[in-house]
């Protein structure tokens, strides 16, 4: 383990691979340019210039991987790399929050793995973590005991010196059904539709519009109930890609807890792990989107204090994907027993509703005076439908927001298009603001903001037209000075 | 009823807001000057002219006199032992609260302007998010910008 090691040559191959996609747009524009004036660039000269670019590429990929060395010392893990510059960087263990693996399809034949390094979210400092491209899971496997072993060994200063067996509890595994649901109901299709259609715009050139066009009248003559079936079978064909690769993103989806870490492993091609310390999450939400609320399917995300500005994604990390609403609490409480998932919420008074009302008219206005200038009457009845869909997604909106207090915890439901519910800490909770405008200010209503860190910024829920009185109870409920009772403030001390 | 917050900034950011303010009119006025000059070289209508200098002066006394006096009227802020209560807004009054076992790092600033008033901007940071109080003295920038760090260590290793 002390000696400095070199990762898996295929790294050279996968670092060639990423260049190369970073390079796939510019090359495009490269070439459509230098083909659109013939008098230009010659396509010998391209291709000539093509070759050399992906050569210095491959020699680049190869060298790097020369370069790169890793090795564990002093309870350090060591990398070293850097082609013209060398650079050294070594990461403490105690520093580490979590190792976190994943496992492409070039991985997958030559048993290797990627591996992750997490620091505890370095401020601002650009990627300040390690990442070893791809070593053998043997390897992986040791460096994870190494790094466990160091854990244990923090803990247990002064403590009897006695192994502590890890406890490895499956506690969530996405069922087959669950699985569909998930894919039938993700936003995937709209990817893929404007996916094909910027990959057609890519080749506008090539496409002969004209004969397109002939072909297209002939199309169209040839009866409305055709077109109709065609572009159906489209969007069909559009929804099953959409649907097949969610399912494959989020196969084999399970939750272990490892100790005090919560383990989530997903994936069939490309397999991928993620490690959240359960002390280092911050809050819990649950959003129901307009597709999966009626069926009672949510979504439940940990935002975590952990993730860096080169990893957004570990920062929100889905722990259910899609899960029936009801099961939440029985699955979730035996392992976050901080939390409370109640569906207990104070709602919003009545007069907040003509605000919520006009809130959402104010955005539909232009979309309503436009089409009666131009359509008359029939643009009135657009602007009639405009105004009703308007309407009822402000009524929801109203409907969904609400606060609720337990202990500890601040429980705030609010809707933008998906229905939001937050659950967060006293202790968790950076800062509280609430705000009123000299309208609400007249009907004694407020908006309340609370916020929470969430990898290298913040976020957090925010409700609107509160009832006044209600809000200054939330804000006592927070400050340490301003509350009635001194008594409970022991209990809150713990920082993050 | 929860009271306000019990400090008000240096008076002197009003004097700074109204510079700043009149700077901002200059920009205006570059607008609406070449809105005019447009409209007398093309021969457009005599009411574009109107509606410049109209916008010019209601811009000039929004942002020069109107605006600073309710911003300074409103803004108040509090440190204590275990928090910090800041409350502001011309329209929309926001109040927050900001724990003081919260609070990251704190740091005073200055710009030209406010150098030349001998005034300082503090700036709170917590792990998501950056609170300001502006314009405070200088002295008592710097005395919250102890304070504030004393405390927050404080908090730290009280846990």
């Amino acid at each position: 383990m002390f000696e400095p090691k070199r990762l898996h040559p295929i790294t050279a191959v996968l670092s060639f691979f990423k260049q190369l996609k970073e390079l796939f747009f510019p090359f495009m524009v490269f070439i459509f340019l230098g083909t659109r004036d013939n008098e230009g660039i010659s396509s010998f000269v391209l291709v000539i210039g093509a070759t050399g670019i992906l050569l210095l590429l491959l020699i680049k990929g190869i060298l790097s991987w020369y370069r790169f060395t890793y090795r564990i010392e002093d309870n350090e893990l060591r990398i070293e790399y850097g082609l013209f510059v060398t650079k050294k960087r070594y990461i403490p263990f105690e520093r580490i929050q979590s190792l976190d693996l994943s496992e492409g399809i070039l991985h997958r034949p030559f048993q290797l793995v990627k591996v992750k390094v997490e620091t505890a979210g370095s401020n601002g400092i650009e990627d300040a973590e390690g990442v070893l491209t791809a070593i053998k899971k043997e390897e992986a496997e040791a460096i994870q005991e190494i790094f466990a072993a160091s854990k244990r060994m923090q803990k247990d200063k002064g403590l009897n010196e006695t192994e502590i067996q890890v406890e490895d509890n499956i506690i969530y595994q996405a069922t087959p059904k669950e699985l569909f649901i998930l894919a039938s109901t993700s936003g995937g299709v709209g990817v893929v539709i404007s996916a094909v259609l910027a990959f057609i715009f890519q080749f506008e050139e090539i496409i002969p519009y004209e004969r397109v066009f002939k072909g297209l009248e002939e199309f169209v003559t040839s009866g409305l109930v055709f077109v109709s079936l065609v572009l159906f079978v489209g969007f069909l064909f559009a929804w099953i890609i959409a649907l097949i690769a969610t399912m494959i993103k989020y196969a084999n989806f399970t939750v272990r807890k490892v100790g005090e870490d919560l383990v989530i492993t997903r994936g069939l091609l490309e397999r991928r792990q993620f490690t959240i310390p359960i002390k280092r999450i911050q809050a819990i939400r649950i959003s129901e989107n307009i597709v999966r609320q009626p069926i009672g399917y949510a979504t439940v995300i940990v935002e975590s204090a952990g993730g860096s500005s080169v990893n957004e994604e570990s920062s929100k990390v889905v722990l259910l994907p899609v899960i029936k609403k009801s099961k939440i609490q029985a699955l979730i409480e035996p392992f976050l027993t901080e939390y409370l998932f109640t569906d207990d919420f104070k709602t919003v008074p009545r007069r907040s509703f003509i605000r919520y009302l006009f809130r959402g008219w104010i955005y539909v206005i232009p979309l309503i005076i436009i089409p009666i200038l131009i359509f008359k009457l029939w643009g009135l009845l657009s602007s009639i439908l405009f105004l009703l869909v308007s309407s009822i997604w402000s009524y929801l909106k109203y409907k969904d927001a609400g606060w609720d207090i337990q202990q500890l915890q601040l429980s705030l439901r609010y809707r933008t298009l998906v229905k939001h519910t937050v659950f967060m800490k006293r202790y968790k909770i950076q800062s509280f603001s609430f705000r009123e405008s000299y309208f609400q200010r007249k009907k004694k209503l407020a908006t309340v903001e609370a916020s929470v860190k969430s990898g290298l910024g913040g976020t957090g829920g925010t409700v609107i037209d509160l009832n006044k009185e209600d809000v200054l109870e939330i804000y006592k409920w927070y400050s340490s000075e301003r509350r009635l009772s001194p008594t409970e403030t022991n209990l809150d001390t713990e920082t993050k | 009823m929860v009271s306000e917050p019990k400090n008000r900034i240096s008076e002197r950011a009003l004097t700074v807001w109204r510079i700043s303010g009149s700077i901002q009119t200059l920009f205006m006025l570059l607008f609406s000057g070449g809105m005019i000059g447009l409209t007398v070289k093309f021969e457009w209508p005599n009411w574009i002219i109107w509606i410049a200098i109209l916008l010019l002066i209601a811009y000039a006394y929004l942002i020069i006199y109107l605006f600073p006096s309710l911003k300074w009227k409103r803004w108040r802020y509090e440190v204590r032992e275990q928090e910090i209560e800041l409350q502001r807004g011309i329209f929309i009054i926001t109040r927050t609260l900001v724990p003081m076992v919260r609070v990251q790092h704190v740091d005073t600033q200055q710009g030209p302007l406010l150098r030349k008033y001998k005034l300082a901007t503090v700036t709170v940071s917590t792990a998501a998010t950056i609170h300001e109080i502006p314009a405070l003295e200088l002295e008592e920038a710097e005395e919250i910008r102890l304070f504030i760090s004393r405390l927050a260590r404080v908090a730290d290793e009280d846990v």
